[in-house]
């Protein structure tokens, strides 16, 4: 991991090129050993398979640019994986960059830079729907309009993810807050107040995926990949929808728990996408950890936070750690996996569930990392 | 706030055409099955022979939220509500709420019947659809 968060004055190229060199060099590597590269960009673009040639990267036997949202960096490992089973490489980075974060320019400003004049999205931008917020903000307030959860219920996820950022040095937002500072938050866009919303960060992540054999002697534990899937609903948004009630991890979450042979009692460490708090909430839910509809009491419950029993988004995750869309849920996963969370470090931390979640609410992929290999 | 200025292109020249003559447009294929008016393929099955066909203009609220900008001039902010609405013909369609309402005063709830309405944002511009409380 790269500097995250107000660091100015590198390109996301840039960004990208250094998180690759510290995860090779983290995991005991050289560049010459790495054969495969994965890359990802942000709402910046800007990173490209020409990073191969900025790292100085010879003779590759796999190079992409994939772009699946935020469920890119769950697939990125899931392709990596089968990469290096296939024996297609044997060495593969995975990395993801964006810069937003300008000096004297609001994040706002730089998010919503993408409204379209003319056509079918101009349409939309014109009607008022304008960028991420307002969407998910309707997924939201249709769940809590068929199930009754609610604004202060969101409101515990996002205290008990800053409790979480006030035990880890990288995080942006380090401060305590209550449920009462989450009230009296302003607007966004209704439902959602402005501690329902994720950080903006410049900054770059990147993660080495090697066969078992050969990373049992690099430099850090392994982390073992044992299960994946990816969920893309493909919704048509008509009739009987369950847009904003169900997303894709509904489908993907049971689908790589099965392949890692574990069950939802099983995962000891959650770190979920969370552009917004409801994405958490949803996410629970369509994993199993409560039943359907019911996880506005769950998140209430007092079972989030470093004092809960589930131990979620332990970084503090993208509202209060550092957003680096999926490689912020998976970059803590492998810290937890490897018992290196310091101050956060989850006692229990054998099998850790990770999600990444795209588009609204559109893109889904789950991974089942573990600190052991094989069977339970 | 109000909607804002969109311009037509190639795609959605028909759709406009519509709109300005108050009419809000879905597609249709030979079997019937009625699509949002965006789409090359319908939405049920492969067809790609879509003509148009004209909605009746009801709908019903799947969900709502409510937006506040700030004016230029400094006046307090002004709220938008923005909603999903179902056709009566089976397509959501994502656009503001006209009028002056007040969310809590209306009791908003899924199901609230709704009114396919056109507003510009000027004279140079198209005409856009929103909805209004039936």
């Amino acid at each position: 991991m790269t500097a995250l968060g107000k660091v100015y004055g590198q390109t996301s190229a840039q960004f990208a090129a250094e998180a690759v060199r510290l995860a090779v060099a983290d995991a005991g590597l050289g560049l010459a050993d790495v054969d495969g590269l994965l890359t990802s960009s942000g709402v910046t673009g800007g990173i490209s398979i020409d990073l191969q040639r900025d790292l100085g990267l010879r003779d590759l036997r796999l190079l992409s640019h994939l772009q699946a949202y935020g469920s890119t960096a769950g697939a990125m490992v899931q392709f990596a994986s089968m990469a290096v089973m296939s024996g297609t490489a044997s060495v593969v980075a995975c990395v993801f960059a964006d810069s937003p974060l300008q000096p004297e320019v609001s994040a706002g400003a730089v998010y919503g830079s993408r409204r379209a004049p003319a056509g079918w999205w101009g349409l939309l931008g014109a009607s008022g729907v304008i960028g991420a917020n307002p969407m998910y903000a309707l997924a939201a307030r249709r769940h809590m309009d068929r199930f009754g959860t609610t604004s202060e219920q969101l409101g515990h996820i996002a205290v008990a993810q800053r409790d979480w950022a006030g035990l880890n040095p990288a995080a942006q937002l380090r401060d305590p807050i209550t449920v009462a500072d989450h009230q009296a938050s302003r607007w966004i866009v209704e439902p959602f107040h402005l501690l329902d919303c994720c950080l903006v960060s410049n900054g770059g992540v990147a993660v080495i995926v090697t066969t078992a054999e050969r990373a049992t002697s690099l430099a850090q534990a392994p982390v073992y990949v044992l299960g994946w899937a990816q969920s893309h609903p493909g919704r048509y948004l008509r009739r009987n929808t369950d847009f904003g009630l169900v997303s894709g991890a509904a489908t993907a979450g049971p689908a790589a728990l099965a392949m890692a042979q574990r069950e939802v009692a099983d995962v000891d460490v959650v770190e979920l996408y969370d552009c917004y708090t409801f994405t958490v909430l949803l996410t629970l839910e369509d994993y199993g950890f409560c039943p359907k509809g019911e996880g506005g009491p769950f998140a209430a419950s007092g079972v989030l936070g470093p004092a809960g029993k589930l131990p979620l988004n332990t970084g503090g995750g993208q509202l209060s750690g550092y957003y680096m869309w999926g490689m912020t849920p998976l970059s803590e996963a492998i810290i937890q996996a490897r018992g290196s969370g310091g101050a956060r470090q989850a006692a229990v931390h054998d099998t850790v569930l990770v999600s990444g979640n795209g588009g609204v609410l559109d893109h889904h992929s789950t991974l089942v990392l573990a600190s052991e290999a094989g069977a339970r | 706030m109000s909607v804002g200025p969109v311009q037509r292109d190639a795609a959605t020249a028909e759709f406009f055409d519509g709109t300005a003559a108050g009419r809000f447009l879905l597609r249709r294929c030979p079997a019937g099955h009625v699509s949002e008016p965006a789409v090359t393929q319908c939405t049920i099955c492969p067809s790609t022979e879509l003509d148009w066909v004209e909605a009746g203009g009801g709908a019903t609220l799947v969900s709502w939220a409510v937006t506040w900008s700030r004016s230029s001039d400094g006046d307090k902010p002004r709220r938008t509500i923005l909603v999903i609405g179902e056709l009566d013909e089976g397509p959501w369609w994502w656009t503001q709420l006209g009028g002056d309402i007040d969310p809590e005063a209306a009791a908003l709830a899924a199901g609230r019947r709704l009114r396919v309405a056109f507003e510009r944002a000027d004279a140079e511009h198209e005409a856009v659809p929103v909805f209004v409380l039936a």
